[in-house]
């Protein structure tokens, strides 16, 4: 009687488990024919900034969400199913917000627990140019340097999110020698303008230019990333320089439709 | 893990002790015959109110953090913050380890991380390891409302229930980890109703929601409580360190009526084997890791023979306990006079 109940209790056993075995061989192959076909792999998306490489990326995140909660500018989401593989990964809409480097500290990279958004980067940065600061005023800063300053500014250039493009300069109103006189952006979007201390809505604020270089004005990075470049003839187009980063802000205030300009992620980039 | 398998199973190996006779039990001692004794008991559901509140409590606690930018409980059930110190989903972390040590990327992990682990780990340890199923898990609160649906439908026998062996989720345990060792992707993660709901409430819904209503819909029609009994590796992770924990429910074999109306509402009913009649080996008995400590058994059990309990440090460790007292001779006239006055 107790052998039989054994030999029951096995067979039950061997079939349960041969049930998870199958199923987790199915769950895997999933896995990875989702990751040859994942979309982000393949089109893109912008991250926060000093994410590491994607591959990297997909298994360091442990899609917590600690630092969507933190960005004061509520950048980052979180992906839904759609994004295949990257599921619950962090990305950021630049057309909705963009990073405008308002934390001034990159608190998301800060909070991230499992370094798959990279501190060391921006702490490397940052500590490198203290460094060379004290160097060059011989340890003793002169009082107009502020030392934060210069490390937020070293910071903010440390890592790139993607490249700004002009895939077509016909979209770009500039281009044409066009103003813009209106709101400022269509998006309830947050936004820091360089300089200022405040944040500002920009569907509440109205401006008004002669020649459209809102692109150009509002860059967080400043005119090393972007500048406007004079064609004569009333003809004008930003151009990109090294230092951007790919932050969004220009996307997100170009007033065309479609968009003069556009992030690229770097991703692209790297592949192409 | 063979220590922790004889941990286990080392009382269910004991011969067990003679079953009370009728004279003997708690209600008998008292005059009382079952069904007065069961009728007397009001089950105020105390544990699990406490419980409910609590878990609705903490994952409220997520979403008021977020939608109101408090710095209190941030993050989710993946990884979180509570006031400054980071907290780690422990089954996520393994993989992360397991990824981590064959890319290298290990050292990479912050302080935190580490912190996180460590914390959860130790506070899952003092309190029980399968306590957060039943306590914090959003998926245990639906998976419980269908469970109860599940069995307005076994009334009505729309379904039948049948039972599998539970010992296939350490199969899916270490399976889960095998497959984010070889796909370099936390692959449960992608599947992980507790994760997928915490931020659905927390970041609003998504798609991935379909997966949870289907599981939830699979328990309530196929296999009783599937995911959680079953497969959920968090909580096998948290089971481990339930068996060396210090916190259990008590069993008092001495307070006992053998009704077994506490294993019919035990949502890991295993756990509470020594219930029935001359199943106990011991006069004392403690639930193991599977156990969440969720109170529904103290809350029905008539004679007060389940209580949350401490287990001594000798028992924790594997040794015997030296509880096995004898009946005091006092006890033994009492019965006898009373059954005389019957």
């Amino acid at each position: 009687m107790a052998a039989k109940n054994v030999k029951i209790s096995r067979r039950q056993f061997l079939k349960a488990s041969a049930t998870a075995v199958v199923s987790l061989a199915v769950v895997g192959s999933a896995a990875y024919y989702l990751k040859d076909k994942s979309e982000v792999e393949k089109t893109g998306v912008i991250r926060p900034p000093g994410s590491r490489e994607e591959e990297e990326f997909l298994f360091a995140c442990i899609k917590c969400g600690l630092c969507v909660q933190i960005c004061p500018v509520h950048a980052i989401k979180l992906a839904d199913w759609d994004h295949g593989l990257a599921y619950g990964t962090p990305y950021i809409d630049v057309n909705q917000q963009a990073c405008d480097f308002s934390c001034d500290a990159i608190q998301c990279a800060e909070t991230c627990p499992t370094a798959a958004i990279n501190f060391q980067i921006f702490k490397g940065a940052g500590n490198t140019a203290i460094e060379k600061l004290t160097q060059k005023y011989n340890g003793k800063l002169p009082p107009n340097v502020n030392p934060f300053q210069v490390q937020i500014e070293a910071m903010k250039r440390a890592d790139k999110m993607g490249i700004a493009k002009i895939p077509d300069p016909q979209q770009c109103l500039a281009y044409h020698g066009h103003g813009y006189k209106g709101k400022l952006g269509k998006t309830h979007s947050l936004l820091r303008p360089p300089g200022k201390t405040e944040r500002i809505y920009i569907d509440e604020v109205e401006v008004n230019r002669k020649i459209c270089d809102l692109c150009v004005a509002y860059c967080p990075i400043g005119e090393d990333a972007i500048r406007l470049k004079d064609l004569g003839d009333n003809k004008f187009l930003p151009e990109v320089l090294d230092a951007c980063v790919g932050c969004g802000v220009c996307q997100m205030l170009c007033p065309t439709s479609p968009k003069a300009i556009v992030i690229e992620p770097l991703k692209e980039l790297v592949n192409a | 893990m063979s220590f922790l398998y004889d941990l286990i199973t080392r009382d269910k190996k004991r011969k067990p002790l003679p079953a009370k006779d009728r004279s003997n039990l708690p209600f008998a001692k008292l005059g009382f015959t079952f069904k007065e004794w069961h009728d007397s008991h009001v089950n105020t559901h105390k544990w699990r109110n406490r419980r409910w509140a609590f878990l609705i409590f903490i994952n409220l606690l997520f979403v008021v953090s977020f939608a109101l930018d408090l710095s209190v409980l941030e993050g989710s059930l993946s990884g979180s913050r509570l006031i400054g110190i980071y907290l780690m989903d422990p089954f996520n972390s393994s993989q992360e380890l397991i990824i981590g040590s064959r890319t290298g990327y290990i050292a990479a992990l912050t302080t935190n991380f580490w912190i996180g682990f460590f914390v959860i780990m130790t506070f899952y340890w003092l309190l029980g390891g399968r306590a957060f199923c039943s306590w914090v898990c959003p998926y245990h609160f639906f998976a419980e409302m269908g469970e109860r649906a599940r069995a307005y439908f076994i009334k009505k026998k729309k379904i039948r229930d049948k039972t599998y062996d539970i010992t296939v989720k350490y199969i899916f345990w270490a399976g889960f980890l095998l497959l984010a060792f070889l796909t370099k992707e936390l692959v449960f993660e992608n599947l992980n109703p507790v994760g997928i709901l915490s931020r659905s409430l927390i970041y609003g819904p998504g798609l991935a929601l379909i997966w949870v209503v289907a599981l939830l819909l699979y328990e309530v029609f196929g296999i009783k409580r599937f995911w959680c009994r079953y497969v959920c590796p968090i909580g096998v992770t948290y089971s481990f360190i339930g068996d060396i924990s210090p916190i259990g429910v008590k069993f008092d074999l001495d307070k006992c009526g053998y009704c077994t109306d506490c294993q019919d509402v035990c949502l890991v009913p295993h756990e509470l084997w020594f219930v029935k009649k001359g199943a106990a080996t011991k006069e004392v008995h403690f639930t193991g890791g599977d156990c969440t400590k969720c109170g529904l058994c103290i809350d029905v059990c008539y004679g007060e023979a389940l209580s949350f309990g401490f287990k001594a440090p000798s028992y924790i460790l594997g040794g015997e306990v030296k509880e096995e007292k004898e009946l005091h001779p006092l006890e033994i006239e009492d019965s006898s006079i009373k059954k005389d006055e019957k």
